[in-house]
């Protein structure tokens, strides 16, 4: 060892050592509490813009499901456009059109069943406000909702057709149509006629709805991871009194018969353009290294190399990426229950059932609740 | 070399256009104060605040104008009772009734007289704290002094609505009726409608 070097290493073994010893800035998680909906408000506020709707359907869902329902109609009348609303691109619409922006950077409204979901919740808000017409028109705007290409599956949900006729029998009015058609739209489901002196109203719903997922080469496509749910019917019970409530609506084949959207042809057109870009660069960068080496086809294998990269450089940045933004705690299945009941406090026990017919004992719970001297008790049940 | 401008701004060209900012989808906050008669530029085809206010004075003067209030004897007492609505669209019921009640008032200088029915459990309350003790008043108080009505003014909400492929449309009728709670006749009704058309952005279709 020459006579310097002990010094030298010494100084890097404390080096060494001075890292080491240095106290670890400890970062503390976020305090969470137990509190989800508030927790829902957070991640709200903390959200970009674009996304700020979809966050507050997730978490009005969730008040609903813990029975904050003054919470929950807050949320969606913040956040869902009003009934008559046009919606309207803006900004973010269009640079969700443009080639170098994926569809995601839109303002989230939702699909049609998304739509149509959100729609139907708020129905069921006003209706236990006590507010039957006003729920009513949210029926109808949310079956309004429901786009499709094909005529057959427009505006086609069993529950909202059926309640849209029970409700304006229950005002005295003629739901006969409105029934008749929900009838139609539910095949072999029966339907049972209208009770007008039903008090008590349960809207179920059972599973896990449809997620979205980008098909295509590039991503270009919508597709339907559908959803799934266990439960297939409940049963809704006070004292000897026993409802059944089949399934009479799949939120995955509502999402699923939507049919292609006007962004689709956009987002086509987008991967188009990138699969044409990245074959000039596949095409043109090594040819272009090869010819701009010797002097004499420098000149050309230059220009083919820029255009080589600059349809790399297009072909990179072009995003035809679908938006795949999900509201993910919907469920699979609708169903509905009415019930006679005296006014006052009353026990009902709701029971489900699996595909076999098999009581899914965990499922089952107890609900108390005020049946009201005048009007609709309505209440809403969800098995997750 | 002579290409290496070219290729170098389209280089440029493509990173500014990747760094476009996409964090803001609003063109910004502005805030622009109209007449609530004004279509608005975010006007959709739903009920808004300048179809309230053409109704409300529409229907007021309709009601002034009946034979029954222009040439009653002494004030009718007339009730108000919240809409019927049969639309697609969830709206304040009350708040129609409330514009045409202030039309009305504005305009009938003292013609009519309006009841406060749908204050009842506030009013019953208040009286039988009077006529209890628990507040002073009671000996103003007689057996009964709540007026009934000479006259019911009520109205419904009804539309035709469709949606498809290129856009969607909304008829609504807005209908108000002034009855005779005697016997029941209609003793005036009024109606008022209109329609809007139009279309979601390309982005949502």
């Amino acid at each position: 060892m020459k006579p310097g070097a002990l010094p030298i290493i010494a100084l890097l073994a404390l080096l060494a050592l001075l890292p080491a010893c240095q106290t670890p800035q400890v970062q503390r998680a976020p305090e969470i509490s137990a509190d989800l909906v508030a927790e829902g408000r957070k991640l709200i506020a903390a959200a970009p813009a674009k996304d700020k709707n979809l966050w507050a359907y997730q978490v009005a869902l969730l008040a609903m499901k813990q029975g904050r329902y003054a919470e929950a109609q807050e949320l969606f009348g913040k956040h869902l456009p009003p009934a008559g609303a046009l919606l309207r691109g803006g900004a973010s619409g269009q640079q969700s059109r443009s080639l170098f922006q994926p569809e995601g950077v839109k303002v989230f409204y939702g699909e049609p069943h998304e739509r149509t979901m959100a729609w139907l919740y708020r129905g069921v808000l006003h209706w236990m406000d006590g507010e039957a017409d006003n729920a009513r028109a949210c029926f109808r705007t949310a079956q309004l909702f429901d786009l499709s290409e094909d005529s057959a599956h427009q505006s086609d949900w069993i529950l909202l057709g059926y309640l849209d006729g029970l409700i304006t029998s229950k005002l005295g009015g003629d739901g006969a149509d409105a029934l008749k058609r929900a009838r139609a739209h539910a095949g072999s489901r029966a339907l049972p006629e209208y009770d007008r002196a039903a008090n008590v109203m349960v809207v179920l719903q059972y599973g896990f709805g449809p997620v979205k997922k980008s098909g295509g080469n590039h991503g270009e496509r919508l597709a339907w991871a559908g959803g799934h749910s266990t439960v297939q019917a409940a049963v809704v019970r006070n004292g000897t009194k026993a409802v059944r409530a089949p399934v009479l609506d799949d939120v995955s084949f509502q999402a699923s018969t939507r049919g292609l959207r006007r962004m689709d042809t956009v987002l086509a057109q987008k991967a188009g353009v990138k699969k044409v870009a990245d074959v000039v660069g596949d095409v043109g960068v090594v040819p272009g290294l090869i010819l701009s080496q010797p002097a004499g086809t420098r000149d050309a294998g230059l220009v083919l190399l820029g255009a080589g990269l600059t349809g790399k450089a297009v072909g990179g940045s072009v995003e035809p990426r679908a938006d795949t933004r999900t509201w993910n705690n919907l469920p699979q299945h609708l169903a509905f229950a009415a019930l006679r009941l005296p006014a006052g406090r009353q026990r009902l026990t709701v029971d489900f059932y699996d595909a076999d017919g098999q009581l899914l004992s965990d499922l089952s719970r107890t609900l108390e609740l005020d049946v009201k001297p005048q009007g609709d008790t309505v209440v809403f049940v969800a098995d997750k | 070399m002579k290409h290496c401008l070219p290729v170098t701004a389209a280089f440029a060209l493509l990173v500014w256009l990747g760094c476009q900012s996409i964090n803001d989808p609003t063109d910004g906050v502005r805030v622009t104060q109209m007449r609530p008669d004004e279509r608005g530029f975010v006007a959709g085809l739903g009920i808004e605040s300048q179809d309230l206010v053409v109704v409300a004075e529409k229907m007021a003067r309709g009601v002034l104008g009946v034979e029954h209030i222009a040439n009653a004897k002494g004030k009718p007492n007339i009730v108000l009772v919240p809409v019927i609505n049969k639309t697609r669209f969830n709206i304040d019921k009350d708040i129609f009734l409330t514009r045409i009640r202030v039309a009305l008032n504005a305009n009938a200088r003292g013609r009519v007289n309006f009841l406060a029915r749908n204050r009842i459990d506030a009013l019953e309350q208040e009286r039988n704290l009077k006529l209890g003790g628990q507040v002073t008043g009671g000996e103003k108080v007689q057996a009964n002094e709540f007026k009934g009505a000479d006259y019911i003014l009520t109205g419904t909400l009804e539309s035709i609505s469709s949606r498809g492929k290129t856009g969607a449309s909304d008829y609504i009728l807005y209908t108000f009726q002034l009855l005779d709670p005697r016997t029941s006749d209609i003793i005036w009704e009024g109606f008022h409608e209109i329609k809007k058309q139009g279309k979601d952005d390309v982005t949502y279709q």
